[in-house]
């Protein structure tokens, strides 16, 4: 494929690319700007006021009259994301490891974090707000409890989904228990921690947010909260855009990593199914 | 070809004249229990076997009649519980840590994340810490020449067919140098013509090597046409309920499929294994 690429003159070679890119898009810009335009519609016809719900026109103008505001909020609420999902990564990891290494203590440790996992996070914001004030720390200790599960329980799958005959292998040559995790395990485990980073970067955003609604003095989901006492709706839908965007840009910065990181894994096409 | 000469190729093979000699690897009064859910089921009984050195000898019989578990002893992957399982004079453990055994599985088990070479050189890398990286990659690329896959060094399995897989598979079993070589079923997952391929592949590799091989097949043509005795298996428990010699003359090719001596011995098997299976289900 990439003979091919290199073979013909550069130029062309990038407005095909071009072409392609657009193709694969097309169809969801077109569905979005005819959403977008139906609502604008509908709002004009019904007369629906603005503090229920905003024109997209309206929400542009909210988004352009406080864009400053908006990308102030926004820096804090990135920041918050990227500590909460790298810590949420490595506790993950780490909660797969010991369970599959320690395999006593991981049969008494695994039903305790689904125990966990099944308390509704959202309510723990609070007290973490209350342990730890109103800075950073409760946002990314809200997002880790949120985040980590998925990262944990795919690499979990993903080590525990070697095949025996690989293990058997490794064996048959004398290989150690250490060795066959660091050699075998851990790599084959790569695409389905990589399934389990996406799941959990959404979560960390939605984390962040619950964390900045329970009790915050900057963020988007302060902002939010803040645009809603003031009746500003078109400024909550405005920090909602920026909060979608951002989410969608960190979604895609893992995905970029795992193309880069295991290339061998099985290409994830969300719409065509394997048959 | 040039391939370079490994520390048992001097061996001649070991005619059936000669089978005094100590075998190879040997089981004697061999059982194994497998408990499951605490209860414990006889899976091999009184197994007896003598595998002279150099000799290729396959084992075939029923689904389910322990053959492969009776490999995995061999490799030291299952403790037996009763008798004794000798390899080289060793324990199977003991010859894992010598590294005399090399295996091949019906699924290549490649590491997706590698490409052909390092895939033939990973497990020699993993037995033998100390050996140099590129030591270990001109034996794999040696390995993968005799399989007949010196084109495909760089590719990744997923690039691979699945008969080139199991070239892979063989390479990196053959790289280790082992003195045994255990196979299970290796060539089940492939097509009949490549299958056909891959025992004419590995034929040859037996030539030139003279490895003590034991494979597990389901195919009797493979069986009659690779090996120089058959062990029938049956089950409940199982056991070798007999062992034929193959008398097919040497050395074989494509042309010993018309041999009497091949269809003497196939239809022999088949008779056995009928039996076998009528046997199994009473």
């Amino acid at each position: 494929m990439t003979d091919t690429t290199l073979s013909a003159p550069a130029g062309r070679a990038r407005s095909q690319g071009l072409v392609r890119v657009l193709y694969a898009i097309l169809p969801a810009l077109v569905l979005s700007a005819g959403v977008l335009v139906l609502w604008e519609l509908s709002i004009r016809l019904f007369k629906v006021p603005t503090f229920v719900l905003p024109a997209p026109t309206a929400i542009v103008t909210a988004l352009g009259a406080n864009w400053r505001a908006l990308a102030v909020a926004s820096q804090a609420t990135a920041l918050e994301v990227l500590f909460g999902f790298v810590l949420s990564a490595v506790v993950g990891v780490l909660v797969a490891l010991v369970i599959v290494r320690f395999e006593r203590f991981g049969r008494a440790l695994y039903p305790l974090i689904v125990l966990f996992q099944n308390v509704p996070k959202v309510a723990l914001a609070p007290i973490f707000i209350l342990w730890f004030g109103y800075d950073l720390a409760p946002k990314i200790l809200l997002i880790v409890v949120i985040a980590f599960f998925p990262v944990a329980i795919d690499m979990l799958a993903g080590l525990q989904s070697v095949e025996p005959s690989f293990v058997s292998l490794m064996r048959s040559v004398g290989a150690s228990k250490g060795k066959i995790m660091l050699r075998v395990r851990i790599p084959h485990s790569l695409p389905h921690l990589m399934a389990g980073l996406k799941v959990a970067i959404t979560f960390s955003v939605i984390g962040a947010i619950v964390g900045e609604f329970a009790g915050a003095n900057q963020g988007l989901g302060y902002m939010i909260q803040f645009a809603s006492t003031q009746l500003d709706t078109p400024l909550i839908f405005a920090a909602l855009v920026v909060v979608s965007v951002l989410g969608l840009a960190f979604y895609y910065v893992v995905e970029f990593a795992e193309r880069w990181l295991v290339p061998w894994a099985p290409k994830f096409d969300p719409v065509h199914s394997a048959g | 070809m040039n391939v370079r000469v490994m520390s048992t190729a001097a061996a001649k093979p070991v005619g059936p004249e000669q089978c005094a000699a100590p075998p190879h690897i040997a089981a004697q009064g061999l059982a194994v229990d497998f408990t499951v859910e605490g209860r414990t089921q006889r899976v091999l009984g009184d197994i007896n076997i003598a595998v002279p050195k150099g000799s290729f000898v396959s084992l075939i019989g029923p689904s389910g009649c322990g053959k492969s578990t009776l490999l995995k002893v061999m490799a030291g992957l299952i403790a037996p519980s009763e008798g004794s399982v000798q390899v080289a004079g060793l324990t199977p453990q003991q010859a894992v840590k010598a590294r005399l055994i090399g295996l091949v599985f019906q699924e290549a088990t490649l590491l997706p994340w590698k490409n052909a070479i390092e895939n033939a050189a990973f497990l020699l890398m993993t037995a033998d810490e100390s050996i140099k990286r590129n030591d270990a990659f001109d034996r794999a690329a040696a390995m993968l020449k005799l399989v007949g896959l010196e084109d495909a060094e760089n590719k990744r399995p997923g690039q691979l067919s699945g008969g080139m897989r199991q070239r892979v598979a063989m390479a990196r079993a053959l790289a280790l140098d082992p003195q045994v070589l255990l196979m299970d079923e290796p060539f089940g997952a492939l097509d009949a013509i490549t299958r056909e391929e891959m025992s004419e592949c590995l034929l040859d590799i037996w030539e030139r090597t003279h490895k003590t091989i034991v494979l597990v097949t389901h195919s009797i043509d493979e069986a009659v046409f690779l090996s120089r005795e058959v062990h029938v298996m049956g089950t409940g428990p199982a056991r070798i309920i007999e062992t034929l010699p193959i008398t097919l003359p040497h050395p074989r090719s494509e042309e010993s499929y018309a041999d009497p001596a091949f269809s003497a011995a196939e239809n022999r098997l088949r008779g056995l294994l009928i039996e076998s299976h009528r046997r199994g289900r009473r």
